[in-house]
């Protein structure tokens, strides 16, 4: 199993959400994350941005699932200019379930 | 080492840490995060009462359930203990119990003292 990690921006996360759940991914994690990238947040005329707020999505998949998933949300997060955010993939040992006590997702 | 990303009902926070730390495991990072699982999110499983009872028979209708997800590394060895004992606080039998993963953790570093390894965690 892989955890996916997607760092993108607010205004695009619920059309990631939506796509994710018609493919079938309705589980997931969201949370509010504040950060910056490699061009050190951004300038705006005389105002400096040195962090800038993102959502965190966060969700486990099978294996087999993994490059589905990150192909859907790198397609509905893009817009080709900087700031799209970042998508990490990182391993998962062990599921569970706290209402059935069970291994697996 | 491993890191133990459990995400869980909010009310049942303070009996997990009174637990986790009994057993000796008092160091952790909560987050309140919003999420929703399997079912999409059920409106009846937020704690307190909605006086519109049609909303509450409109299943998948809340879009995200506040959650608290709670993160703690452990040593290898340890990793059974605390998921079950998260697990047996944390079971109602309701759905929205919430997950439990578990991810392996390369190193880590204490800043203060720059120990490394399992001597950082314990």
């Amino acid at each position: 199993m892989k955890m996916i990690r997607a760092i993108l921006r607010p205004d695009k996360v619920e059309d990631v959400v939506d796509a994710l759940s018609d493919a079938g991914h309705v589980a997931l994690t969201k949370m509010d994350v504040i950060g910056r990238g490699k061009q050190k947040g951004i300038q705006l005329d005389n105002i400096y941005y040195d962090e800038l707020p993102k959502v965190m999505l966060m969700l486990v998949t099978p294996s087999e699932d993994t490059s589905k998933v990150v192909d859907i949300i790198n397609e509905k997060a893009f817009t080709g200019n900087f700031g799209d955010g970042k998508i990490f993939l990182s391993p998962v040992d062990e599921v569970y379930t706290v209402r059935t006590r069970s291994k697996g997702l | 080492m491993k890191e133990i990303l459990a995400i869980i009902r909010p009310n049942k926070i303070a009996r997990t840490k009174e637990v986790l730390d009994a057993l000796g495991f008092p160091s952790m990072t909560a987050t309140a995060v919003f999420g929703r699982g399997k079912q999409k999110a059920i409106i009846r499983e937020i704690s307190f009462d909605i006086e519109n009872s049609a909303l509450c028979e409109d299943e998948g209708s809340m879009r995200y359930i506040p959650k608290r997800m709670i993160s703690l590394v452990v040593p290898e060895e340890d990793t059974s203990l605390v998921v079950e004992s998260i697990m047996k606080v944390n079971n109602t039998g309701q759905i929205g119990d919430g997950k439990i993963f578990v991810c392996p953790i390369d190193d880590a570093i204490r800043v203060r003292t720059e120990e490394k390894g399992e001597k950082a965690i314990l």
